[in-house]
């Protein structure tokens, strides 16, 4: 049953306190699949971000374990928890936060290095990796060249050059128009197919929510709806 | 090495601090450098002038408990032998009252073989009117200092009275007079060794012998071979340890003035670099997402301050010796110090090598603090609200 499930969360909870205590994140229990196409929504404040924070081990829960393909990550070491991020996880954030000081192709080529890849074998897989996500001719710009949709772009690819088993984006589409978000969308989805990675997006957009094959949602720190939408192929 | 890749894109993305801090650096390390060049050059003319030209570089002294070396001719054939050994002059030494014309001075007589004394002590060089030689051509013959021979009113061919108690008396005529510019010139006067045998009536005896070697740098090594041959022998160092004391007290605290100059030029790149993890905080969060761990988020930090450590260095170091060299070939066309119209630079590989290697790691040090708050940033909160 346990291998069927990529992620397990298990009575999950975290509890930002200084002086006053929040508990923006309430005993959450939650397993998602490998190869899921899943949107978390909620009010602001209901503890999304911090949901997917914990999923991205980019911060330490209060309480509760969170599994990665069966391991434990609350009791992995600074350098396995690198190592996890770099292989098995992709970011993808409302802003991109791109290296400015690198162009699109070094940007993309970044998870590929620091995984210890070959400089020229990763030049190679960075722009395929661009011409995907349709930035082909767009590889020596620095993200002060690219425009916001450009930029996310470039953000999508550099998260999903490993072949991570799980992409996560918090509002990866928040700062876009929606036309521009949805053909951020439709390359997610597109990538999702065809690869088989696990996807999990916030997202305030309703519409792009109902695209996914489930939808959380979340108020304060509590999962109170978990559907699945029907748009499985 | 993707460290060094995003630690060098730093450094030429922000190339205006980039360059002031290499700049800042540079110049620090270049007045240590070209003030190095200027202790190594004038220790260096110091020695020429004193060690090499008025000093023997090892004295040989008497076994314990004897006035005097006895089997100095055999003595004389094993250091002949040992490396390095260009010059031995043994000497006989012994004090006396010269009188002439009613007024009296006491003085150290040396008796020597003028030959052998040359080849130690140069002494040739100082003569200013008649010669050494003659020493060796007429018996019971003197050369005075210029100071004593004023002090006596003698000239060359006047005849001096020599005595001591216990010794026995005897006439020296003066033909020779010399001035070395020290205060030896009133009171040592150079005779034939067998002048002085006579006077102290001893035979085959002296009571040093001096050796010159090739460097300088060998005599503690020529004295220990003496010492081995049973007599007690001391390098220059030993026999004048008050010129090393003075020169290695003003070289170090030069050095120490210099050193901090450097470590305040250092402070400026602490100060950028702190700048630029502040500015890069989301990045470096990003970084941290990417899978890039403390201790590699340290090490780029840490590399950007060594690397302008690195530059900094092999720029003052450059100009420092460029400009020693510059200067140093220049005629002032006046004396810069006695003897000399140029001022004595001297440009040594290992100075410039230790001197970057010290701004290097200074750098490095120096980096440390920024690098290790930017690895303890927690990736949440760098990477901050949207
Ligand atoms: N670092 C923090 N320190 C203190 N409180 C925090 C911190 N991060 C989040 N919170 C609190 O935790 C709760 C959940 O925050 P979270 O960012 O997860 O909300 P969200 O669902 O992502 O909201 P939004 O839709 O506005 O992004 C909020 O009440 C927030 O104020
Ligand atoms: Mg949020």
């Amino acid at each position: 049953m346990s291998e069927k499930y990529i992620i397990q969360i298990k009575n999950l909870t975290k509890i930002f306190g200084d002086g006053v205590e929040i508990k923006a994140l309430d005993d959450v229990g939650l397993n998602i699949e490998q190869g899921e196409f899943m949107a978390i929504m909620g009010p602001s404040g209901s503890g999304k971000s911090t949901l997917l924070n914990q999923i991205g081990i980019l911060d330490t829960p209060t309480s509760g374990t969170i599994l990665l393909d069966g391991v434990d990550v609350t009791k992995m070491s600074d350098k396995q928890r690198s190592v996890t991020r770099n292989k098995q996880l992709g970011f993808i954030f409302q802003y991109h936060h791109l290296l400015p000081d690198f162009n699109a192709l070094e940007n993309v080529m970044m998870p590929l290095l620091i995984n210890g890849v070959k400089r020229s074998e990763a030049r190679k897989t960075a722009s395929k990796m661009l011409e995907e996500v349709g930035l082909g001719d767009r590889m020596k710009h620095r993200p002060n060249q690219l425009s916001g949709g450009q930029n996310q772009r470039v953000a999508i690819a550099r998260a999903l050059v490993n072949k991570p088993s799980i992409v996560i984006g918090d509002e990866p589409t928040g700062n876009l128009d929606s036309k521009a978000s949805d053909n951020i969308y439709e390359l997610l989805r597109r990538l999702n197919r065809e690869h088989n990675q696990t996807f999990i997006l916030v997202t305030h957009d309703k519409r792009m929510a109902a695209k996914t094959d489930r939808t959380i949602q979340l108020v304060d720190g509590k999962i109170c709806e978990d559907s699945r939408n029907g748009n499985d192929d | 090495m993707y460290e060094l890749f995003i630690a060098l894109r730093h450094l030429t993305s922000r190339r205006r601090q980039t360059i002031f801090s290499v700049l800042a650096v540079g110049l620090a390390v270049m007045l240590l450098m070209w003030s190095q060049a200027v202790m190594v050059g004038f220790t260096d003319e110091m020695y020429s002038k004193t060690v090499d030209t008025m000093m023997p570089h090892v004295t040989v002294e008497p076994q314990e408990g004897e006035d005097y070396i006895h089997l100095y001719r055999n003595l004389i054939e094993d250091i002949n032998k040992i490396d390095g050994v260009i010059g031995i002059s043994p000497l006989l030494v012994g004090a006396a009252t010269f009188e002439y014309k009613g007024k009296n001075k006491n003085v150290v007589m040396r008796g020597i073989r003028v030959e052998d004394h040359d080849s130690v002590m140069f002494i040739n060089d100082n003569i200013i009117e008649g010669s050494f030689r003659d020493l060796e051509v007429s018996p019971n013959s003197v050369v005075v200092g210029d100071a004593l021979a004023e002090k006596l009113d003698v000239e060359i061919g006047d005849t001096i009275d020599a005595s001591f108690p216990e010794a026995n008396p005897t006439n020296l005529k003066v033909v020779g007079i010399y001035n070395s510019r020290t205060p030896m010139d009133e009171t040592l006067a150079f005779t034939s060794l067998s002048t002085v045998q006579d006077f102290l009536d001893v035979s085959n005896v002296v009571t040093t012998i001096l050796v010159r070697g090739d460097d300088r740098e060998r005599a503690q090594e020529i004295s220990e071979e003496i010492d081995t041959l049973g007599y007690p022998a001391s390098g220059w160092k030993e026999t004048n340890p008050e010129i090393i004391q003075t020169l290695k007290i003003e070289g170090t605290s030069n050095a120490i003035t210099l050193g901090l100059i450097i470590i305040i030029a250092s402070f400026g790149i602490v100060s950028t670099l702190f700048m630029s993890v502040m500015e890069k905080t989301k990045e470096i969060g990003m970084l941290m997402a990417m899978g890039v761990s403390r201790r590699s988020i340290m090490r780029i930090f840490v590399m950007e301050s060594s690397i302008l450590g690195l530059l900094g260095g092999l720029l003052g170091v450059t100009l420092g010796a460029a400009l020693a060299l510059y200067m140093g070939s220049y005629d002032y066309g006046f004396e810069v110090m006695a003897g000399i119209s140029s001022i004595p630079f001297v440009v040594r590989i290992q100075d410039a090598v230790i001197i970057v290697l010290f701004t290097f790691l200074i750098n490095l040090i120096a980096g440390i603090y920024p690098a290790s708050r930017a690895s303890k940033l927690k990736p949440v909160e760098a990477i901050g609200r949207d």
